[in-house]
């Protein structure tokens, strides 16, 4: 892709510099009939033969020097033209048909002796006209000028003076030498213009070669794309069910645990102190209401209730409040940083992992106190979370912990995790700075 | 996004106003208007003028007339000068004139010879004065002789006005005439009042055997179509007319006359000897040898008068005009002071009348010519034995006809002549004849124009 690139400019490059070749040859070409004519004309005058080279001419030619100035005026007023960039057909028909009319009247300024400048202008047309039958158009209605405006055609119907007539001045020799100086030049115009016809025809015809290639890619890749989307929609799907599992996991679950903790408190509870089993049983049903919640939320939007209304710390200082309330666990929640450069989905994790370590706590730790420490250094943020619970020896990859680890996954992150006195997280999440500002 | 339209707005207008004082500035120099900017302020009109006298004669009198126009004219046009660059001759004239024009520094107003007019009126170098002359209420163009008007005409279109002129005249040998016995001839003479009196003074005076006094030299078949009232071109030039029995009756006249000699080709060095009795030449050529002392030097040994050319059987008494033009500078910034100084040369009396005090040729104005003081001046130059009456003068000049102007005349004329020299005194079928030259001659024609 890159080559092809390359090859394109370089083929514009070369283009443009034939172009700007054929501008420049073009000058020298008029300056040098102009001043060729401008000294015979003044030989004529200067060897008294201005007579003879008036009945030869047959009419007047302009001033000495308005044939040099109006040749290189012209001439600049064509360059501004040919610089003039078309936004639509119009425009484009009005500059082509200027750029025609200031051409015959260079070419009428050196006396119909040489008519260069039509190519140069068919050159400049031909890059506007993309389709063939335009392109067409376009090369035969210069060709016609072209061949039209030569010296004995418009002599018919307009006198013109031969550049033989107006080199008159000039011996055999020396007259035979300008004109093969103008020959050669006038062919070496052509030249460059056939080349850069050539390089315009075969551009094209590569460009033609290069799309249908490019076509064919295209299909493959879309082909491609299309086993790619069905592996995709099955991986999804994978997934999905395993978010589903999870989230039913992490809400019922946690309001099950909650509940069940509760109610045999409440049924050690209910003959000591029936006020004590009331308010815990009050404190029952707001874990099974949020679990209620929680669960319609996830058929909603499988996303954390809390996080939607309020921040990601009040969420967590919410659910460490209902739990500690409900399970009667002694739960310290400690936060020295703001916890508001994340993104959904970081939030969810970040809840999550909390929610989750709480849960496996209370109900396989059995623990009575748990530490939450929540801390920032450079941009990573850690989360420990630390009970006194029996910890665990040899660790389960139950669900829990196995979820935590896909979550952090997701984000870079890492986990640890140690049970030999009581059990200690660590969960590590890499901060995305560029999201900092936005939240901040 | 208003301030930043502003600049915007105005690299757009300036963009516009380069390109539109790009545009003017060629238009301006395409279509020679800058002359117009650059000298149009400046009050100096250019005359262009040759030094001797356009009829050959040595008068001394070189810049006379214009002088006094000029003097005239600077009088009237109070901070206007008129110059010219004197010194050029007569010879050098077109030449000098052409490498101006060329160069493109030519004078506002200049004299045109009359072998000059054509190339200069095809070539677009004069300008056209029917405008001028439409716009110009004072200006009335019935105050010319109609032939001195039209010979500044190319294809209907005025380009010059003419200055002075001279018919071409019948030059006779009254020494011969009296010695013969026989009178001057009238003014409306005919081809055979002509024939007559040629036949009558061819003769041998001396008894030696040889004719030795003839009728007549220097007349061509040109004369003889003009007195017959042929025209051979069309108008513009483009075809010719060579047939019919008023161009085989010219033919026949001059075959008679040619007969007359013997065929010995009579020259005008025996004219000036004195032993010719008619010769065509132009009044200005009179009036140069008439008048004292260069008389002297010609025509000595006899005495001459002119009258006008004999009338043939289907024409009239009819001579030919040469004139002195004057033509403006197609490219003038002084288009309205160079007309001014034109009407000053040619339709002012006063110095119209200067040309007979000072130049041999004829005023262009019919009432400077037919006027008394005119009059008294030929009167006055000829001598005793006058009898070129101004009033005769008139009427030549009414009868005078301009030769054609088209582009190539002078080389279709040739080629006729060199076949009227084949034609006459040939012994092929002269209308078999004519009919292969009208054919040639038009081919010829043809191909000149598309040339």
């Amino acid at each position: 892709m890159k080559n092809r690139l390359e090859d394109d400019m370089e083929e514009n490059k070369t283009m443009k510099n034939q172009f700007l070749f054929m501008k420049q040859l073009n000058l020298l070409i008029l300056i040098y009939i102009s001043v060729v004519t401008f000294f015979g004309i003044r030989g004529c005058i200067e060897g008294q033969n201005a007579l003879e080279f008036l009945s030869a001419a047959g009419k007047l030619p302009p001033g000495q020097w308005n044939g040099l100035l109006l040749s290189v005026g012209y001439y600049i007023c064509l360059l501004i033209l040919l610089s003039l960039k078309c936004r639509n057909n119009l425009e484009l028909f009005a500059k082509v048909a200027l750029e025609i009319i200031v051409g015959v009247l260079i070419c009428d300024m050196v006396y119909f002796g040489y008519a260069g400048v039509i190519l140069l202008i068919l050159a400049d047309a031909i890059q506007y006209a993309q389709n063939i039958k335009r392109r067409i158009f376009v090369i035969l209605a210069a060709c016609v000028i072209y061949l039209l405006v030569d010296a004995d055609l418009v002599s018919a119907v307009y006198p013109v003076i031969p550049l033989e007539t107006m080199w008159m001045y000039y011996d055999t020799q020396s007259k035979m030498m300008l004109f093969v100086i103008l020959k050669f030049l006038n062919a070496l115009n052509l030249f460059v213009f056939i080349y850069y016809m050539m390089v315009l025809i075969l551009d094209q015809m590569s460009e033609k070669k290069r799309i249908l290639l490019l076509n064919e890619e295209l299909e493959k890749k879309n082909e491609q794309l299309f086993q790619y989307a069905k592996e995709m929609e099955a991986v999804t799907q994978t997934k999905e069910r395993n978010r589903l599992a999870r989230e039913i996991h992490d809400t019922l679950g946690h309001a099950l645990t909650g509940i069940i903790t509760g109610l045999d408190a409440c049924i050690m509870l209910m003959d000591v102190s029936p006020e004590a089993t009331k308010k815990q049983l009050s404190s029952i049903a707001d874990v099974a209401r949020q679990g209620m919640t929680d669960v319609r939320r996830s058929i909603k939007a499988l996303r954390p209730d809390a996080l939607e209304k309020i921040k990601l710390k009040d969420a967590i200082k919410q659910m460490i409040e209902e739990m500690s309330q409900s399970t009667g666990v002694e739960i310290l929640f400690d936060c020295d940083t703001e916890l508001n450069y994340f993104t959904q989905d970081e939030e969810d994790v970040v809840y999550r992992i909390v929610q989750e370590s709480i849960t496996n706590s209370i109900r396989h730790g059995k623990a009575s106190r748990i530490e939450i420490h929540i801390t920032r250094e450079y941009n990573i943020l850690t989360i420990r979370i630390i009970d006194n619970g029996i910890g665990c020896k040899d660790v389960k990859h139950g669900f829990g912990l196995h979820h935590m680890e896909e979550r952090l996954e997701m984000l870079k992150g890492s986990l640890e995790y140690d049970g030999s006195h009581g059990f200690t997280i660590e969960a590590k999440i890499p901060i995305r700075w560029g999201e900092e500002g936005k939240h901040d | 996004m208003e301030s930043r339209m502003e600049p915007l707005q105005k690299k757009t207008i300036i963009k516009w106003i380069v390109w539109i004082a790009l545009f003017v500035l060629l238009g301006i120099l395409a279509s020679g208007h800058y002359k117009k900017l650059l000298y149009g302020r400046d009050h100096t009109i250019t005359i262009g003028v040759f030094s001797d006298s356009y009829w050959e004669v040595q008068n001394g009198y070189s810049y006379r007339i214009l002088d006094d126009a000029i003097a005239a004219f600077e009088k009237e046009h109070p901070g206007v000068k008129v110059e010219y660059t004197s010194g050029v001759m007569k010879k050098d004239y077109s030449k000098w004139l052409a490498g101006h024009l060329v160069k493109g520094d030519a004078p506002d107003v200049f004299f045109v010879l009359k072998s000059d007019f054509n190339e200069l009126s095809e070539t677009g170098t004069l300008m056209d004065l029917s405008k001028l002359i439409k716009q110009d209420d004072e200006f009335a163009t019935d105050d010319y002789y109609q032939a001195a008007l039209l010979s500044g005409k190319y294809l209907d279109t005025q380009y010059a006005l003419p200055y002075e002129c001279a018919p071409k005249l019948m030059f006779v040998n009254k020494t011969i005439l009296n010695q013969e016995g026989i009178s001057m001839p009238a003014e409306d003479w005919t081809w055979d009042d002509f024939y007559e009196l040629c036949r009558k003074v061819t003769k041998d005076t001396n008894g030696d055997g040889v004719t030795d006094q003839f009728g007549l030299t220097g007349y061509s078949w040109k004369d003889a179509f003009r007195e017959n009232g042929v025209s051979i071109f069309s108008e513009d030039g483009s075809s010719c007319h060579l047939l019919g029995e008023d161009i085989e009756a010219a033919i026949h006249h001059i075959e008679r006359l040619n007969d007359l000699s013997n065929g010995y080709s009579v020259t005008t060095k025996d004219f000036d000897h004195g032993n010719v009795a008619f010769m065509p030449m132009l009044f200005s050529e009179y009036r140069a040898y008439k008048s004292y002392p260069l008389s002297i030097k010609k025509y000595s040994g006899f005495e001459w008068e002119c009258v006008a050319m004999p009338a043939g059987p289907d024409g009239d008494n009819v001579s030919t005009l040469d004139t002195l033009l004057l033509g403006m500078n197609a490219d003038t910034p002084h288009e309205k002071l160079a007309w001014e100084f034109m009407k000053q040369l040619t339709a002012d009396t006063d110095i119209q009348s200067e040309i007979f005090d000072y130049s041999e040729g004829v005023s262009v104005l019919k009432d400077v010519t037919e006027s008394d003081e005119t009059r008294i001046v030929l009167e006055r130059a000829a001598g005793e034995n006058v009898t070129m009456n101004p009033k005769v003068l008139g009427d030549v000049l009414d009868h005078a006809v301009a030769e054609p102007a088209f582009y190539n005349y002078d080389l279709a004329m040739q080629q006729i002549d060199q076949m009227m020299q084949d034609i006459i005194g040939g012994d092929q079928n002269i209308s078999m004849e004519l009919i292969i030259s009208n054919r040639k001659i038009n081919q010829y024609l043809k191909d000149m124009q598309s040339n």
